[in-house]
Formats: structure tokens, C-alpha cells, sequence
């Protein structure tokens, strides 16, 4: 009898440690996601926590999908212009009205080009996009550049005649010797060495960038 | 009277079918919104799929999204 009870005793206490790590990995981990999504980590510590309480998991699964559909301080953070580290924001203050991710707005038919920045931080560079087939110089001055397979009816956009590129693709910014990537939700897509880039991403620097494909195209970023 | 041990191989047989079916839709309701999630940081979708691996498949999600750099960018307020 006393075997079978300390046999019980030990699965149970097995299986409670188990538990305990668990929830203790769950919690520290959910802190950390809390905290790159802006949040304050004990809200991810908490929610995980709730698991042990008589509540039950219901709270931590509805939580769980109110976090994933809710808006995130980070992309608060992104809209305001001060993207973190991969983000992109532009050097220097914007001179023009900025868009809703702090960005020059891309002027459309007939209307202005946006006023040079004041102040540039950085000398401008010029980006060169060269394939197998074709090669597009960006454009140096500072702005936001329209990708798109349609012909180029404004110094704002850029044509690539592929069908594989969307009307409009993507979106480029020059800032300086900065450069910028934006997909505007293109079926062919954008990929930057390799990486998705998704619209919901926002902005990204690729200053640094090796390679770029959009749609079909592969291209390589060159830098003179 | 059928064979005890027919009868014990049908049990199982439906038991096991039930905690599939178990398994899989609680893998579903963790699924969606954690492909979501990892699509907002930056990661494929995918990673979400990992929910199927039974016992530590949530641990695996969490760890990708807690210990990696998110290619759509983090916050810059942590640890404040």
C-alpha cells in the first residue's frame, strides 16, 4: 500500500515540476513578446500566470487573440516615425507633410513634388537596381518613388514593364544616403535578401541591402 | 459477449480518434492568431504550424517569437 502511495505521490510531483517549468517558461517568454510588441512584460507574465488559477485557459486563449488582432504599441511607435532597430525612418527632420508613417506623401498625377528637406545628414548616394535584364538608377533626390508596371507618368514613379509587377508594387524612399522599401500589397510581392517584405511591415531601410526582388525580378543593389 | 480484448483495441481505436480531433482543434484556436501574430513580427505564418507538434509545440512558437531579432521591428521600450 505504502508503495502504490509514494508511487503516486512521485508521478504527481513529476508531473507538477513539469508543470511549473512550463508555466514559468511560458511566463518569461510571454514577457519578452509583450515587450517587442511595446507592451508592458507583465501584462505577457500575467495572461500566462492566469493558466494556474482556477480561471482555467480560457482567459489566456481569448487574450491571446485580442493580442494578435489588437493594434500594437510598436506599430504606434513605427507611425510616429521612430521605427527601432530594421525600422526605417528618415534622416534628418521632414520639411514636406509627412504621411501617415512619417514619410513624404507621394505626389500623384499633377500634383506638387514635395520641398527638399532642410538639412540633409548624410551626402546622397546613388542606388542602382541591376538584373539579367534591365538596370534602374534611383533616383537621388530626396522622396518617395512609385514602383509600378505601368508607364511613368510623373518624376514620382518608377516603371518596370514585367507582369510580375503590380500597378502600383511598391514604394522606394531616398533620404540622403539612405534608402527605403515599402510593398503596397503586390500579388507578385517583394523580398529583400530573400525576406518577405509584407505591406503590414511598413517602411524598411535596405540601405544595406544585397539583393531585391520584386515579383519576378531579381536585382542587385548596387551603390556608386 | 465480444472478445475483451476486441473490445479494448475498439476503445483505444476511438480514443485515440477523439484526441486527434481534440488535439487538432486546439491547435487550430492556437494556430490562427499566432499566425498572426508571427506575421506582424515579420516571420512566415508558418512557424505557427509548430502548434501541431503535441506537448512542446507552443513552446517552440514562443520561443521563435521571444528569443528572435523580428524582422519587422520591435519596440524600442523595453526593459524601461
Amino acid at each position: 500500500m505504502g508503495v502504490e502511495i509514494a508511487a503516486l505521490l512521485g508521478f504527481f510531483g513529476v508531473t507538477g515540476f513539469f508543470a511549473a517549468v512550463g508555466a514559468v517558461l511560458a511566463g518569461w517568454m510571454a514577457w519578452r513578446i509583450c515587450e517587442k510588441a511595446g507592451f508592458p512584460g507583465w501584462m505577457g507574465l500575467g495572461a500566462t500566470l492566469l493558466i494556474l488559477t482556477g480561471v482555467g485557459a480560457i482567459i489566456p486563449f481569448v487574450l491571446l487573440w485580442v493580442f494578435a488582432y489588437m493594434r500594437w504599441p510598436r506599430d504606434d511607435e513605427f507611425a510616429a516615425g521612430h521605427a527601432g532597430a530594421g525600422g526605417w525612418s528618415p534622416a534628418g527632420p521632414p520639411a514636406a507633410p509627412v504621411s501617415a508613417r512619417g514619410l513624404p506623401p507621394v505626389a500623384g498625377p499633377g500634383g506638387a513634388l514635395p520641398p527638399p528637406p532642410r538639412s540633409l545628414s548624410a551626402p546622397a548616394a546613388r542606388f542602382r537596381l541591376v538584373s539579367d535584364r534591365m538596370s534602374i538608377d534611383v533616383p537621388t533626390m530626396d522622396g518617395a518613388y512609385l514602383v509600378t508596371a505601368a508607364p511613368a507618368t510623373t518624376a514620382q514613379e518608377l516603371s518596370i514593364a514585367d507582369p510580375s509587377i503590380g500597378t502600383p508594387h511598391a514604394r522606394l524612399m531616398v533620404a540622403g544616403a539612405r534608402l527605403g522599401l515599402e510593398d503596397l500589397g503586390s500579388a507578385g510581392g517583394s523580398f529583400v535578401d530573400g525576406a518577405r517584405l509584407l505591406p503590414e511591415h511598413g517602411p524598411r531601410d535596405i540601405s544595406t541591402a544585397q539583393t531585391l526582388r520584386l515579383g519576378a525580378l531579381e536585382f542587385r543593389l548596387e551603390r556608386s | 459477449m465480444a472478445d475483451p480484448v476486441s473490445w479494448l483495441l475498439g476503445f483505444g481505436a476511438i480514443a485515440l480518434v477523439l484526441f486527434l480531433l481534440f488535439h487538432l482543434l486546439l491547435a487550430l484556436l492556437l494556430i490562427v492568431p499566432t499566425w498572426r501574430i508571427c506575421r506582424r513580427a515579420g516571420f512566415s505564418g508558418a512557424v505557427s504550424l509548430f502548434h501541431l507538434v503535441p506537448g512542446i509545440g507552443l513552446f517552440i512558437v514562443l520561443a521563435v517569437l521571444a528569443f528572435s531579432q523580428w524582422p519587422a521591428g520591435e519596440s524600442r521600450r523595453q526593459g524601461l
